[in-house]
């Protein structure tokens, strides 16, 4: 009797022993169990419209892997949260995620106010951020030009993005000269219109006038007016769909004619919400929208919209997707993919990634940004139907 | 270019002046400043918006105003139940109204954002062209039926108070509530009828502003900033002055924002505001009240 308690007090105790070490401080995946991932999207806030199918891609793209295998026959466990497009909610998100679910990685929103905020976090926690945060201060620190070792882009940033956009109302569209109309307080806007100026003034443009507004305006009619008066080719819009649907109606209302260019969220369904004729509207895309033949794009969005009752296809879905394709990738070759240090260490070699546009993603290095990505320019036709009019490459 | 900006600053000053009268309706009777009436107008602004795509044609712009008008009413019913009906029957000091007003205006827009989130919603355009000339100048058809619907609830409602025998009881209980119950008069009933009406000026509201700009949570809020403004400087509890005070904003508004920016425009009219309750607490229209919550 003594014999079979001595044993069974030293299995106990070596099973503890075992039980103890596998579990790691912070909740952190145990070894062979599944890898914890985390998903920070504005689902409720200013941006919820690009939040929300960036939350769905994700989710579904972890469903995907999982039903494929999951990484290094791991399955992937992917938690999603709210930042609400506000800087301390992200720094919230981000601390229940890695402190309390013990996430290894994250996927980002496409949002750079939010995720400006991790950067330090990121670097001290050790925890790998693979998003659609455009602007480039997200990635690279202004000052010195190096990476943050830890914060990836997985789309060309904003300036490449606008750059793409004046290139094309330089060539294609003849321009001469164009105005902005955006919110400076509005992070997205502020690294999209910057960088369009710059590039117009630097090659032979003219840029006639830069009217703003705040996040309390309604109305942008005095603006629109000015602009009007300073008759430029084109007009820049670069903000959210609400204020790009405010803006675009007031230049109209305003008596402006010519090309209203701008950022992907002159997408749809900002066609379905103006109140004028959509008429010489071009707008950057990552995708080939609705071609099935391309990627999977198309097969990604139909689903989504399905899915969601949505009525009107979201690029976003795609950036999800994409953004764990990049991660799963890195993981997929790291010794040990719950390693943030290693996982990120890959994340900058990354190279060849398929991503559902149908073309491979390389992230450079040295900023942490794709290379040689370039931007579709699309319009609308009579039926307010989305066409890629466009493919062009700026570097 | 002058008489442009002059023609799109009535035209938002029209918007404004329809926030404006909501305001001033309650604050006559009620003498304090009900918060809440934004997030009514967000309410009612998605019943038109779903009113109008539950049918298929769309129906006429006049009886989804209708309707939502209705819904309004109702939900204008319930608030005062659930919000104000204690705080009256405890005769409560006024600040208990106000903390009120300001909690139920958070949770209407709340449980919108989590209904649904902040996705805009658009009307169907109700005008076959946004604009007509009047000779090189550009107008706003919204923006004038907004004026028209302003002008003509204006008139209606000086009809209400100073034709009919529950406009004066409208009055008398604004005046004095409790020498008015000693006169006969049923104030509790007065109190309701300025909530119907509130309720309605909300569903009106809520169609024109969800038609002008599109749907989404704070619509109503961020716009009652521009009507509680015009309401304090047209005089609280003054329909009349509240309709000049707006207009005046709105022109004011177009003026600056064209020569000085956008940025410095709100600045400029919280000044006034200031200017206003300092030299003239009255406001224009000359009537004095007490309570500027």
């Amino acid at each position: 009797m003594k014999k079979t308690v001595v044993i069974l007090l030293v299995l106990f105790t070596v099973f503890s022993g075992f039980a103890g070490g596998a579990a790691e401080k912070g909740g952190k995946a145990t070894l062979g169990g599944p890898i914890k991932i985390g998903s920070i999207q504005d689902l409720s806030g200013g941006a919820s419209t690009a939040g929300q199918p960036n939350a769905w891609g994700a989710e579904y793209a972890v469903k995907i892997l999982n039903e494929k295998g999951g990484i290094q026959g791991r399955m992937v466990e992917i938690t999603t949260m709210d930042c609400k497009n506000d800087a301390a909610e992200g720094v919230t998100s981000y601390r229940k995620l890695v402190d309390e679910i013990g996430v290894v990685a994250i996927i980002g929103p496409p949002l750079s106010n939010p995720a400006a905020a991790w950067v330090e976090m990121s670097e001290e926690d050790q925890i790998p951020i693979v998003g659609h945060f455009m602007d480039e201060v997200c990635t690279t620190d202004p000052e010195t030009g190096k990476p943050y070792p830890y914060m990836f882009l997985a789309e060309p940033s904003s300036a490449i993005q606008s750059y793409c956009m004046a290139e094309f109302a330089l060539k294609k569209l003849g321009a001469k000269s164009a105005a902005t109309l955006y919110n400076p307080g509005n992070a997205f806007a502020k690294s999209q219109a910057a960088p369009f100026v710059d590039y117009m003034q630097k090659n032979g443009g003219r840029i006639v006038t830069e009217q703003t507004f705040s996040w309390a305006d309604k109305d942008y009619s005095a603006q629109a007016i000015r602009i009007v008066a300073a008759n430029p080719d084109v007009v820049f819009l670069c903000d959210y769909l609400p204020q790009n649907v405010t803006s675009y109606d007031a230049l109209r209302d305003a008596g402006f004619k010519g090309p209203i260019i701008g950022a992907n969220t002159l997408s749809l369904p900002f066609a379905n919400m103006v109140k004028n004729p959509v008429k010489e509207v071009y707008f950057l895309q990552n995708y080939d929208m609705l071609n099935p033949n391309v990627g999977n794009f198309y097969e990604l969005v139909s689903l989504h919209m399905k899915e969601t009752n949505t009525a009107s296809p979201a690029a976003n879905v795609g950036f999800g997707w994409d953004a764990v394709q990049v991660l799963a990738a890195a993981m997929e070759k790291a010794s040990d993919p719950t390693d943030g240090k290693e996982v990120a260490a890959l994340l900058s070699k990354t190279s060849g990634v398929m991503l559902s546009s149908g073309s491979t993603i390389t992230i450079d290095a040295a900023t942490h940004r794709p290379n040689n990505m370039g931007m579709y320019i699309a319009d609308y036709d009579a039926n307010k139907n989305l066409r890629i009019v466009d493919y062009i490459e700026v570097n | 270019m002058i008489f442009q900006l002059l023609i799109n600053g009535i035209s938002l000053g029209a918007v404004y002046a329809l926030i404006a009268v909501g305001f001033a309706v309650v604050f006559s009777v009620l003498k304090f400043s009900n918060f809440a009436h934004g997030g009514m107008i967000s309410a009612c602004a998605y019943m038109g918006f779903f009113f109008q795509r539950a049918y298929v044609p769309a129906p006429p712009i006049f009886v989804t105003i209708l309707v939502t008008g209705v819904f309004g009413m109702f939900l204008a019913l319930f608030l005062d139940l659930v919000a104000y009906r204690n705080i009256r029957k405890h005769k409560s000091p006024g600040i208990y109204y106000f903390l009120s007003s300001l909690t139920i205006s958070i949770i209407i827009e709340q449980v919108l954002n989590i209904r649904f989130s902040k996705n805009p919603y658009a009307y169907p355009n109700i005008f076959e062209s946004t604009f007509f000339m009047v000779g090189d100048l550009r107008v706003s058809t919204m923006d004038t039926m907004i004026m028209a619907v302003s002008l003509l609830i204006l008139v209606a409602l000086v009809l209400l108070i100073h034709k009919t025998k529950m406009g004066l009881a409208i009055r008398a209980v604004a005046i004095n509530a409790d020498t008015s119950r000693l006169m006969g008069i049923n104030s509790g009933v007065v109190v309701v009828m300025i909530f119907l009406i509130a309720g309605f000026l909300a569903g009106v509201s809520g169609v024109m502003l969800g038609a002008k700009y599109s749907v989404y949570p704070d619509l109503g809020q961020t716009m009652m900033v521009k009507g509680f403004i015009a309401s304090v400087i047209g005089g609280l509890g003054s329909l009349g002055g509240a309709i000049v005070a707006a207009i005046m904003l709105g022109v004011l508004e177009m003026f600056w924002t064209y020569f000085f920016g956008a940025f410095s425009a709100p600045v400029m009219l919280f000044v006034i505001m200031l200017l206003f309750l300092i030299i003239r607490p009255q406001g224009i229209s000359g009537k004095f009240a007490k309570e500027k919550v």
